[in-house]
Parts: C-alpha cells; structure tokens; sequence
C-alpha cells in the first residue's frame, strides 16, 4: 500500500483550477520530493490531501485513508507530521504550551531529540519567534510523536544554513529509521540532496515523476564565465552544451565600454546580474546602431580591451568541462544547478511555451536556487 | 474495548481546555471591571435615592428607552440593579462580548492560517468547533460566580440585601442567554473567513436583534422580536418581580445547541 497515492486529483477554486488530474504515489520508506515553481499549485495538493479542503475531483489516500472519509483520516492523522509552507500558532501562548497541546493529542515520544537539534526558544511567547523560530517549532511537531508519514510544505524557507543542514540530516535519518517523507519545495538543489524521487508541477498539472539522478542528468547545471580575451563560439562546441550564448564587449583603455553603456562594466565589477546585463548592452547597442557590442563574434577588431561573456547549460560531466576551458584566460567562472524554469524549459519545451510568460513573470522561484 | 476507552477519556477536552486557559486572565479582568460597576452602582445608590426622586425621573425619559434597558421601577435597589448592572451591562454589553469572542473562534484561526496545524491533528472537526466553544465556559462561569458575591456582600453593606433567590436567579439564566449569544457568533465564526468580518456581523446581528425587540415590545409587532435572544431573558422581571422564565432559559439553551451543531456541520463540510 502506497504511503500517499493520488487518484486524478482535481481542485477549483472558483474558476481557477489549482490542480488537474494530478496522480502519482509515494511508496513506504521513500522520500518523495514535490516540485514546482511558486503558484504551481503544491499546497493545494497537500491541503487537499490532509483533508483541509475538499477536491472538485478524483481522490487522494493517506496511509490507506481515503481523503473522503473523515473518520479514517482522522484515525491515520495520529501517524502523520504536517509541516505548513508558513507555520502559524497562537501567538500569546509559549512554545512549551502549543508542544504540551500537541503531545496531548498526538504524543511527543521523541520531543526532547528533537529539541536538542531545533533549539526553540520555548519559554518564550509564539509572539516574539522570528520566522526561523516559527519553523523550528513546525519541525519539532512534525515530527515528534515519531510519524510514519511526514508531509512538509517548503519545509527549509526560513530556516539559516545551519538549520536547513540539520534539517537534511534530519530527513536523512527519518529516511534510514523507515518513515516516509514527502515535501514540497521549489528549489531543485535542496531536493537533489535528499530525495528518492520527485514529482513536478507546473501550473497545477503533473509535468513528470521521476528519480532525482535522472531528473538533474537531464536538467543540467548553468555555467557562466567571463574570459580577458576573445572567443569564438566554435571554442564550446562540445558534447552537452546547450543555449550558448557569447557576448564579447570592447572596453576603452581606461576600462569604461566604448559606447558609455555602463553594463559591461557593471559585469566587470560584479558579475552577479551578468544575464541581465547582457540583455541590457546587447539591446542598448542594437537601438544606437553601433557595434561596440556584437553578440556572438569576435570578427570587428577591438579597440581596447576586450571582455567576452558567455554562458549556456550544460549537461555533461564537470571534469571533461574543465578540461575545455582550461586553454581560457577566464576572469570568472560559475557553475551551477540550472534554475527551475530553466528545466522545464529545456525538457518540457511543448509545456513550458505556453506558459514562457508566466516563468518570465516569476524569475524569482529559482533563483535562490544555490542558497 | 476498555483500553480504547482510556485512550478516548484521556483525549478529550484537550483543546477545550487549552482554549479555557487562556480566557482565565480576560475573564478576570471582565470580572474586575463589571464588578466595580456593580460596586459603584451600589454605593452610590443609597445616596442618589434620598435626593432623585426616580419615578419622577423615569416619566421624564422616553418610553422606547425603559422598555429597551426593562426598567420598570429605580425605587428599589433591585430595580435600579436590574437597569443599571443587569439589563445594560449584562444584556447588552455582555451579550456583544461573547458574540464577538465566539466570532473570533475559528475565523480568527482559520484567517491567521492556524486552523492547518489544528487539523492536522487527530481530532474531528466537529469537536473543534465544539471544544472552542466550550472554552467561553470559562468567562461565563467566573463572571457569574464571582459577580453574585460581589452584589450580594455589597447590598448587604449598604443595608439594603436584595433576595438572594432572585440574586442566584438572575445569574442563573443569564448562562443560557449568554450561551445563546456565543452561538451566533460561532456561526458567524464558522461562516466568514476573516476574524473582524465575522465579529463585526456577530455584534450587528445581535444588536439590531436588541433593537427590535426593544422597539417591538408591547405593540401589535411584539413578534418580530421573537428571534432576539433578550426576549427570553428579562433581568427586570428576575428581581422586580421575582418571575423566572425557565420556558425562556429552555429555549435559549435550545438555541444555543442547534447554532453550535449547525455551526459544526457548516463547518465539517467547507473548505479551511
């Protein structure tokens, strides 16, 4: 018996269909990553799931109780954790009271373990808990009447680096002691480091589910460099690269671009919205007519020196990467997971067009995809 | 099946009594302060019923006015009481205040998006509603265990004890007027998903109930005023006349139960 098995799960609110003919099934014991850009529709799988709002359509399961029949979900909640995307308690009670309240009705076998990992301020008022605070008392009820199934709605937003580690190592171990797990999360590197497999959402329909090694073989990681002298874009023609894309930009001789654009510069000295600078140059030089800025070749002769920009997806392996880029004069190099919308876009092309704008609206949802 | 048994006893009223702990400290202080009203009220009474002559006073106001607060008479302690402390500050003023903290019940969870973690514990939805409601026990238990004393000792200190029968009484079926109250605001409470949409429809609700009855009393209409909860529940006629509306107090309780079942089926079936 699946652990959470969805049946063609459909919700509406209104006119809006949050979710459509969603399926899949979490097996016992695996750790099951849902994934999707924010808006995508995966809290209202979870809410529907946990019963706290009804499908339009088709059925869902948890630990055998149909989401119909409120008595056996109930019955079945005693062996399930539930972490919300933003966990909310009563503000003027403290945390030891909402936790006693908890244990009271679910048990707290394994409260004090976990309040030796999560360290939250429990004598203190809900009121006075930052976010992180917030959601490390989410975790410690998640989990502490030891579940057999976890549900976790973005479980590390909010959390520090530290948390989200011990949190990892948390599910990790959950994973080794047989409970399973299934969380939500729009960020692709937090769910590579610790799921089995994932299901993706996109726009409330069920885009693949798939394992997590075939999933980022396809997706690919982002690689962005800058070298100090010029490249032609037959320098990349290699197995696995992807959307290249190469700017070279001229500089004056006291480093300032030579059409006073202040975008390539603004590259030379951070780098961090290298994209956006690109875009920012090359549409500034088509509209001046000049070519001080020349997508893609290297051909008109700099006057000064010279910056070249490139960056693509790639989907091979990082060694033989090197190697290519060893013969570079290279200022800068980053590499790193391709942003969500980037996978879809890649792998799911006939889906993701349609929906081009709405990804384009949403830059943010993998964009903190390294943190 | 004993052991499931034990396990039931022990898992319940947990989140009544929670709930109820957290009211401790607000009831007190609405006890405090209604208290003090009746402490004023009885202090200065003696004084104020050597100089004012209230029958006269009372010719003076409008008619709508004394069947709105049910002052009949100011001559006695007992009347001045029962429009002073009982018919203003427990009618009226206690009335709006369990509607609005019944209001607030499940949209104040449900808005501030706490109604998840609830659920996602094992316990039905119907006792939620239930146990939440429950909780106002705690406001209406000390209130009129506490005030009853206070008007009791106090009376006697200014020389003028009022029966205690009518006493007791008239804090006995305020309960069912006060839970009959609290039942509106659940149901708007399981209605509205905003905590101040919903107090604010309770207390309307619940005032415009007053007006009409108030208006409606004693003239060809007097049944519109049927739906009011202050219909059956008549301070005046407690300790004036020493008439107790058991009938009153029967149907408020009734009331009070089909808001809360209702309250709970709604609620059973939409979505948080």
């Amino acid at each position: 018996m699946a652990a959470l098995e969805l049946t063609g799960l459909r919700k509406e609110y209104g006119e809006v269909v949050a979710n459509d003919d969603v399926s899949f099934a979490v097996e016992p014991g695996e750790v099951f990553g849902y994934l999707g850009p924010n808006g995508a529709g995966k809290t209202t799988t979870i809410r529907t799931v946990l019963g706290f709002q009804a499908p339009t359509a088709g059925t869902a399961t948890v630990l055998g109780a149909d989401v119909h029949d409120e008595r056996a979900l109930i019955e079945v909640k005693r062996r399930v954790g539930y972490l919300p995307a933003t966990p909310a308690f009563d503000e003027h009670v403290t945390g030891w009271e909402i936790l006693d309240l908890h244990a009271s009705l679910k048990g707290d076998d394994r409260r004090e373990e976990l309040l030796s990992v999560f360290d939250v301020p429990l004598d203190r008022r809900v009121r006075e808990y930052s976010t992180g605070n917030k959601q490390k008392l989410g975790i410690v009820q998640a989990f502490m009447h030891d579940p057999e199934l976890v549900v976790l709605d973005e479980p590390t937003s909010g959390l520090d680096p530290l948390m989200q580690q011990r949190f990892n190592e948390l599910v990790r171990a959950e994973k080794r002691r047989g409970v399973t797990v299934f969380f939500s999360s729009h960020v692709l590197s937090e769910v590579r480091q610790i799921c089995d497999r994932v299901a993706i959402l996109r726009d409330g329909r069920l885009v693949t589910t798939e394992r997590v090694e075939t999933l980022l073989r396809r997706s690919g990681k982002s690689v962005r460099l800058r070298a100090a002298d010029s490249i032609s874009p037959g320098a990349f023609d290699f197995e696995g690269v992807h959307d290249l894309d190469v700017r070279t930009v001229e500089t004056d001789g006291s480093g300032e671009p030579g059409g006073g654009d202040g975008t390539p510069r603004e590259s030379q000295d951070g780098g961090e919205s290298t994209s956006e600078a690109h875009d920012g140059g090359a549409s500034s030089a088509e509209a001046n007519g000049g070519g001080e800025s020349t997508p893609a070749t290297d051909a008109d002769g700099p006057v000064g020196p010279t910056v070249t920009e490139c960056s693509f997806t790639y989907t091979g392996g990082i060694n033989p990467l090197l190697d290519r880029l060893g013969g570079l004069d290279l200022v800068d190099l980053t590499v790193e997971e391709a942003p969500l919308e980037d996978v879809f876009m890649r792998f799911y092309g006939g889906d993701a067009a349609g929906g081009a704008d709405e990804y384009g609206a949403g830059r943010d949802r993998g964009g903190d995809d390294d943190v | 099946m004993a052991p499931d048994g034990t396990v039931e006893a022990t898992t319940m009223f947990e989140l009544a009594r929670y709930e109820g702990r957290h009211r401790v400290l607000g009831a007190l202080a609405l006890t405090a302060g209604l208290g003090l009203l009746a402490i004023m009220d009885i202090a200065l009474y003696p004084s104020m019923s050597a100089t004012v002559n209230f029958d006269d006073y009372l010719k003076a106001l409008p008619p709508a006015v004394l069947q709105a607060f049910g002052i009949t008479t100011m001559s006695t302690i007992q009347g001045f009481l029962s429009a002073e402390l009982y018919a203003f500050g427990w009618v009226l003023l206690l009335g709006l205040y369990l509607a609005y903290s019944a209001a607030g019940l499940v949209a104040d969870d449900v808005e501030r998006g706490r109604m998840d973690v609830l659920l996602s514990l094992p316990v039905s939805r119907s006792r939620v509603v239930a146990e939440k409601y429950l909780s106002l026990l705690v406001p209406i238990a000390v209130l009129n265990v506490v005030t009853p004393v206070v008007v009791y000792v106090g009376t006697q200190l200014v020389g003028d004890p009022i029966p205690i029968a009518d006493l007791l009484a008239v804090h006995a079926l305020s309960i069912p007027y006060l839970l009959a109250c609290a039942g509106l605001g659940l149901a708007a409470s399981v209605v509205f998903d905003r905590a101040s949409v919903a107090q604010r429809v309770a207390m309307a609700v619940l005032f415009a109930l007053f007006l009409v009855q108030s208006m409606v009393t004693g003239t060809d209409y007097a049944w519109l005023g049927s739906p009011a909860p202050m219909r059956y529940y008549d301070p005046t006629a407690v300790l004036v006349q020493g008439e107790y509306d058991l009938a009153g107090a029967a149907i408020l309780l009734v009331a009070a139960l089909v808001l809360v079942v209702a309250s709970q089926q709604w609620f059973r079936r939409r979505d948080v």
